[in-house]
C-alpha cells in the first residue's frame, strides 16, 4: 500500500514539474489554436481564400523547399538584411562614437541627425524608387537608414553613460587614446550598444518586408506578392511566418551576444 | 615601473589652486620625504582631496611648484598611483585582469605579476571572479593590488577605507602598513578619521582653508595599538586641534564677555554679553555639559569667542520682546 502511494505522489509531482515551469504548458495554447484552425478549414467553415489550413502552409513550404525556390528567396532576403544592417550599423556606430566622445562633433552633427530621425524612413519609399529604381540599392538604403538611428542613439548614450570615475581611473593608470577606448569606454558602452543592436534588428526586418513587397524581383516579400497574384494564400502565410522566424532568429543572435559579452553584468544575465 | 625602488621625495612650494573665486589650496608648502607616510586630515571641503589630485597629476596648480626628486611632478607621474574612495574596478574584467590594468606586455607575462600582487593582499584565490562578487573590503584590496603591481614610488590614498566597516578598516590598516613597510614607497593618506591617521602615519598634517594648520609628528612605535595611552593622547590632541581650527571660520563668530553661568548636575548654560557691529548689546546663551565646562575654565567676566555652527542655531520668534534681545544659542 505504502509503495503505491509513494510512487503515485512521485508521478504527480513529476507531471506537475513537466507541465509547469518551462515544460509543455506554454505550448498548450498555440497547439490548441492551430488545431482549431486546422479543423475549421477542413470542415469548410473557413474559406482557403481567407486563410489556408496550417497543414497546407507546411506542405507549401515543403514544396518550395524541394524546388529550391524557398532557399533562393530566403538567401536574397537574408543577404539584404545583413548588408543593410552592416552598412547602417557601421555608420550609426561611427557617429555615435564620435558624437559621444567629442563635444565638437556632437554640436556639429547631433541636431541634424535628430531632425532626420523624425522623418519616418518608410515615407521615403517613393523617393527611393525614383532615385534607385527597384534594384538592390534602394532596399539597402532603406534598411541602412532604419538601422542607423537605434544604433546611433544607443551608442551615443552608451558612451556618455560610462562613469567618468572609471575613465579618470584608466587615465591615472596610464591608459590613453585607443587603449583607454578599448579597455574602458567600449566595454562600458557595450550594454547600451547591444540594446541598440536588438532594436536595429527589429527595424531591419520591418523595413525589408515593406521594401520587398513594394518593389523586388526576389526575396520573401517578392514571393508573397507573387503568390497574392495567384491567390496562393498558403504561400502568403508561409512568407509571413518566415519573417517572424527570421526576426526571432536575429533576436536570439543578439541575446547570445549579450550573454557572451555581458557575462559580468548580473542584470543582463537575469534578463 | 622604475629602476628606483625608493619612495619619491616630494616638495610642494607655495602651491595654489583656485576654482573661480574660491581658493582651495592657498600657498601650501611642505615636503613628503622619501618613504615617509603622511596623513592629511581636515573637514570636508578643506582642500585635502584637491591636494591629492594635484599630486596625482589629475589636476594642475595655478601657482607654485610640485617637485618629485627635484624634477617637475609630470616627469615622474608614472611612479605615482592613486587609490580612490571607491575601488573603481572595471566590472567587465575579472579580478586579476583589473589588477593587470595598464601593465605593458603580453598576457602570459602580465598575469603572474598581477597574481603576485593579489597574493600580497590575500586574494589570489579570487583571481578569476568578477568584481561584483567581492565585498567592499575585498574590492579595496584588489584596488590596492592594482596600485602595487606598478611598484609605485608615491602611493596616494584618497579616503580609501571611508566606506568600510570598522573591523575591515582595522584589517586594512594592518595590510597597508605591512605593505608600506615592505616596499617603502612614499604614502600620502587623506582621511577624515584622526584615529586612522595616527595609526598609520609618521606625520599628520591638518589642513584648514587650504593651508596647513598643524604638522604633527607621530613618534609611536609600530605596530600601533589603538588602546595605547600615548596613542589616545595624540589622537585627542589632533582631534582637539581639528575642532578648534574648525571654529576659526571668522564669519560665524562674535566676541563677548561671560555674564552668567548657570549649572545643574549635567548641563550648564553660559550667558555671554556681546556687542554687535552696530554697537548694540546683546546676549548669547550657550548650552554645554558640565564636564565640558570644567575643561574650559570659564568664569563670569572672562573674554570668550562665541562661534555659531549652522546646524546648531535654532531661531524662534520671541513674543513682546525687542528683536535685539532675541535669544540665540551658540556653541562656545
Amino acid at each position: 500500500m505504502r509503495e503505491t502511494t509513494i510512487s503515485w505522489q512521485r508521478l504527480r509531482t513529476g507531471i506537475r514539474r513537466r507541465l509547469g515551469g518551462r515544460g509543455v504548458l506554454p505550448w498548450l495554447v498555440p497547439v490548441l489554436i492551430l488545431s482549431v484552425w486546422q479543423l475549421t478549414v477542413q470542415a469548410g467553415w473557413l474559406s482557403t481564400r481567407i486563410l489556408p489550413a496550417p497543414w497546407a502552409v507546411v506542405s507549401a513550404g515543403w514544396g518550395l523547399l524541394l524546388s529550391g525556390e524557398l532557399l533562393e528567396h530566403l538567401g536574397a532576403s537574408t543577404a539584404r538584411a545583413a548588408s543593410g544592417f552592416t552598412i547602417g550599423g557601421s555608420i550609426g556606430f561611427f557617429f555615435g562614437l564620435i558624437n559621444g566622445s567629442h563635444r565638437l562633433a556632437e554640436n556639429l552633427f547631433d541636431t541634424t541627425l535628430q531632425m532626420v530621425r523624425n522623418v519616418p524612413h518608410l515615407a521615403l519609399i517613393p523617393l527611393v524608387i525614383l532615385w534607385f529604381g527597384i534594384g538592390e540599392e534602394g532596399k539597402l538604403f532603406l534598411v541602412a537608414l532604419g538601422v542607423f538611428f537605434p544604433i546611433y542613439l544607443n551608442t551615443f548614450h552608451g558612451i556618455r553613460s560610462v562613469p567618468p570615475d572609471l575613465i579618470e581611473m584608466g587615465r591615472s593608470y596610464g591608459l590613453r587614446g585607443w587603449s583607454l577606448f578599448r579597455q574602458v569606454v567600449l566595454p562600458g558602452a557595450l550594454p547600451n550598444i547591444l540594446v541598440g543592436v536588438r532594436y536595429a534588428l527589429g527595424f531591419t526586418w520591418l523595413t525589408l518586408i515593406v521594401a520587398e513587397t513594394i518593389s523586388a524581383t526576389s526575396g520573401i516579400g517578392y514571393m508573397a506578392m507573387n503568390a497574392r497574384e495567384f491567390l496562393q494564400t498558403d504561400i502568403v502565410v508561409l512568407a509571413i511566418l518566415l519573417y517572424a522566424a527570421l526576426g526571432k532568429a536575429a533576436d536570439m543572435v543578439a541575446r547570445a551576444l549579450e550573454r557572451r559579452w555581458l557575462r559580468w553584468n548580473k542584470s543582463f544575465l537575469a534578463a | 615601473m622604475s629602476i628606483h625602488d625608493k619612495g619619491l621625495d616630494v616638495r610642494l612650494d607655495a602651491v595654489q589652486r583656485r576654482f573661480g573665486e574660491r581658493i582651495v589650496i592657498d600657498g601650501l608648502t611642505t615636503r613628503f620625504a622619501a618613504g615617509e607616510f603622511v596623513a592629511i586630515v581636515g573637514r570636508s571641503g578643506c582642500g585635502k582631496s584637491t591636494l591629492l589630485r594635484l599630486l596625482a597629476g589629475l589636476d594642475a596648480a595655478q601657482d607654485g611648484q610640485i617637485e618629485a626628486d627635484g624634477q617637475p611632478l609630470g616627469e615622474t607621474i608614472g611612479d605615482v598611483r592613486i587609490m580612490y574612495q571607491d575601488a573603481r574596478l572595471l566590472p567587465w574584467r575579472s579580478v586579476v585582469n583589473n589588477v593587470a590594468l595598464g601593465l605593458a606586455g603580453r598576457r602570459d607575462t602580465v598575469r603572474p605579476l598581477a597574481l603576485e600582487a593579489l597574493s600580497q593582499v590575500g586574494l589570489a584565490d579570487r583571481a578569476d571572479e568578477w568584481p561584483e562578487n567581492l565585498s567592499g573590503g575585498q574590492r579595496q584590496r584588489v584596488a590596492l593590488a592594482r596600485a602595487l603591481v606598478h611598484r609605485p614610488r608615491l602611493l596616494l590614498l584618497d579616503e580609501p577605507l571611508g566606506a568600510l566597516d570598522a573591523l575591515t578598516r582595522i584589517e586594512m590598516h594592518r595590510l597597508i602598513e605591512r605593505i608600506w613597510l615592505e616596499h617603502r614607497f612614499t604614502a600620502v593618506l587623506v582621511t577624515h578619521d584622526v584615529g586612522e591617521a595616527v595609526a598609520l602615519a609618521d606625520r599628520v598634517l591638518l589642513i584648514e582653508d587650504g593651508r596647513i594648520a598643524l604638522d604633527q609628528a607621530v613618534g609611536l612605535a609600530r605596530p600601533r595599538a589603538r588602546g595605547d595611552a600615548a596613542f589616545a593622547r595624540l589622537e585627542g590632541q589632533v582631534l582637539d586641534r581639528l575642532l578648534t581650527v574648525r571654529s576659526l571660520e571668522h564669519r560665524n563668530q562674535i566676541r563677548g564677555r561671560v555674564s552668567a553661568i548657570r549649572a545643574d548636575d549635567v548641563l550648564a548654560e553660559v550667558e555671554v554679553e556681546v556687542t554687535d557691529r552696530e554697537g548694540r548689546r546683546d546676549r548669547v546663551v550657550s548650552t554645554l555639559t558640565v564636564r565640558n565646562l570644567r575643561e574650559h575654565a570659564l568664569e563670569v567676566g572672562s573674554e570668550v569667542l562665541a562661534v555659531f555652527k549652522s546646524n546648531e542655531v535654532a531661531l524662534a520668534p520671541v513674543d513682546g520682546a525687542a528683536p535685539a534681545s532675541a535669544e540665540k544659542r551658540a556653541v562656545a
